[in-house]
């Protein structure tokens, strides 16, 4: 018998072994498609909380991350065939002039553990860039990424270019170790988030999106910044 | 009172004439190219730009004598050299290719004149076949170090100043990190434990024979010698305080053991973000100077309750604020910040007064003589109470 309690457990301890074992019996035993994957969603949810409650840390996150990402190489096509979309899509990079990313990619990783579809644009991205993948994408939600202090200015040029086109309700999310809330709202982003764990509890407020699980919606809660 | 006596009490915890100032003596209290040309013209000094362990990739500058005197440096700085064959590797390579230090471990250019860490060599190692495989760096090379002797020496003689050792980056952990990558040696930390501690312990043990070259070299000319690993975030650590204590403290322990048995010289940890959490185990393995105080950084930003409970058994470099204060504020509150980090952490001396890590790009020349001037004024001690 499909064993998701099991699978949840498995994504949530990093095991990518366990889980992707799991998935794969859970697909064969004929499970839906949207129990599994609420199985995965559910775990993520509660790494971010355990990660935002310093229960855990970065090296648990990421191999959590890890974990569904290998388990949804093989329900993403059973999905496909079910019909069943991602709750949003994100575009995300790091900004022009820095290279970090391992910021970004916690963030990438926990909106996809939140069935949020990511394109992810990589490092120095200019503002022609990411307005480009706008055009291209209609993402719900542009995240926006900087380390060091040298590149807010950038995140501001961005920002600024995102505002003059038409985003289509696109919400902007800035986060980043120099970055605060009050700079998110100088520059014109509409959230700051302050770790990969808030990026989810942020974007799902923008968004309107309720817990993972199957839950009902969450009303929106307008402008967010925490 | 010497700048190298004043150094001195601080660090034995007693209160000198004023709070000395650090800068531009190691990486972490340095200072890139654009505020250091900026000073040198509001001082109208010129001269050619040098930088630190003769690497303009890491862009930190190696100031002048006059540059140095005039921000009341009271710390120079002896530094290692990447062996002779890496050196001329590099200067042989096209302009513009990526920089490849001795370990294998390098920068590419982001654009003209940024570079960032992105070569790693071990990226996708996870066995300890793969470690002993690899073509680790020679660290009995004495190319690493035939200049320190000299240096320290003359140094030493002057008697002006206090030396602070900074050989490069001999950090076991953040030197995994640049051979794996810090998302995959992080991971590696949790999934293949067994292999992440074998890289560091392989790591910590060619950071001790260089490091004992180099005290070998100073002996009794040095007071300060750098090591340290980066283990906070702006809200947190890297890792757990279990996972540290559990695989990293051990090699930390035995590193600075290591330090202690072959030198007098104070052990200066660098660490960045908010390592609060782990201020007791810093004590216990004998770190005596903690650096550089992320002030803006979750529970170390209480900068009193850092002095109340740790005060005694650490002396501080560093707190005034890089990611805010500096770049961004006025003169006038970067002497507030100034005035703020002195009032907290200067009573009872060790404190020594320096930016949060490197004064980058974009902070304006003006701020950097505002924190010094700030620092000489409210750091004397006979005018405190």
């Amino acid at each position: 018998m499909a064993d998701l309690p099991g699978l949840s457990d498995a994504v949530e301890a990093g095991d990518r072994d366990g889980a992707v074992a799991l998935t794969a019996a859970a697909i064969a035993e004929g499970v839906t498609p949207q129990a599994i994957l609420d199985a995965m969603t559910d775990a993520m949810d509660a790494v971010g909380e355990d990660f935002q409650a310093n229960l855990i840390f970065v090296p648990e996150m990421l191999v959590a991350a890890r974990a569904m990402r290998e388990s949804m190489a093989l329900l993403e096509p059973v999905l496909v065939r079910a019909g069943i979309q991602p709750e949003a899509r994100a575009v995300i990079g790091t900004v022009r002039g820095d290279l970090h990313d391992i910021g970004k990619n916690l963030v990438a990783m926990m909106w996809r553990g939140a069935n949020i579809e990511v394109i992810d644009l990589g490092t120095n991205v200019t503002a022609e860039q990411f307005v480009a993948a706008v055009e291209t994408h209609r993402p719900n939600l542009v995240g926006l990424s900087a380390l060091l202090t040298t590149t807010m200015p950038s995140m501001g040029t961005i920002v600024g270019a995102l505002r003059k086109t038409d985003l289509g309700g696109a919400r902007i999310i800035v986060g980043g170790a120099p970055v605060n809330s009050e700079f998110a709202e100088r520059i014109g982003a509409d959230a700051y988030a302050g770790d990969a764990g808030a990026a989810v509890v942020v974007a799902r407020q923008l968004l309107g999106l309720g817990a993972a699980g199957g839950g009902s919606a969450a009303p929106a809660l307008g402008n967010a910044a925490t | 009172m010497s700048s190298r006596e004043r150094v001195l009490a601080a660090i034995n915890h007693e209160e000198p004439d004023r709070v000395p100032i650090v800068i531009g003596a190691s990486n972490a209290t340095g200072m890139k190219v654009a505020p250091y040309r900026g000073l040198k013209q509001l001082l109208g000094l010129d001269g050619e730009d040098r930088y630190i362990y003769d690497w303009p990739e890491l862009g930190t500058v190696l100031p002048d004598e006059p540059v140095l005197e005039r921000l009341h440096s009271d710390v120079r700085g002896v530094f290692d050299s990447f062996p002779a064959a890496t050196i001329a590797r590099n200067r042989a390579r096209p302009a513009h290719s990526p920089f490849v230090d001795d370990w294998g471990s390098g920068q590419i250019e982001i654009e003209d004149g940024t570079w960032y860490p992105a070569v790693h060599p071990m990226a996708d190692a996870t066995t300890i076949e793969a470690i002993e495989r690899y073509a680790w760096p020679d660290m009995d090379d004495p190319t690493r170090v035939a200049h320190l002797h000299d240096e320290a020496a003359r140094l030493a003689a002057d008697g002006q100043y206090a030396i602070l050792a900074t050989p490069w980056l001999l950090f076991p952990f953040e030197r995994a990190f640049a051979m794996q990558g810090l998302e995959q040696f992080l991971m590696n930390l949790a999934a293949e434990p067994e292999f992440a501690e074998a890289l560091l312990r392989a790591i910590a043990e060619r950071c001790k024979t260089l490091i004992g070259h180099v005290l070998d070299e100073l002996g009794d000319n040095v007071d300060i010698i750098k090591i340290g690993d980066d283990l906070g975030t702006e809200q947190s650590l890297l890792m757990s305080p279990g996972m540290y204590r559990r695989i990293l403290k051990p090699i930390h322990a035995d590193y600075i053991a290591f330090i202690r048995q072959r030198t007098n010289a104070k052990v200066f940890f660098h660490t960045d973000g908010d390592v609060f959490d782990l201020l007791d185990d810093f004590v216990e393995i004998g770190v005596d100077i903690l650096n550089p105080v992320q002030s803006g950084s979750g529970k170390l930003g209480n900068l009193a309750e850092v002095k109340r409970r740790y005060g005694t058994n650490l002396a501080f470099c560093g707190a005034i604020d890089t990611q805010h204060v500096l770049p961004m504020g006025t003169p006038d509150q970067v002497r507030a910040e100034v005035r703020r980090a002195i009032g907290t952490l200067g009573p009872g001396g060790g404190y020594l007064l320096a930016a949060v890590h490197t004064i980058m790009n974009e902070v304006p020349p003006e701020n950097v003589i505002a924190m010094v001037d700030a620092a000489v004024e409210f750091g004397r001690y006979q005018i405190r109470d």
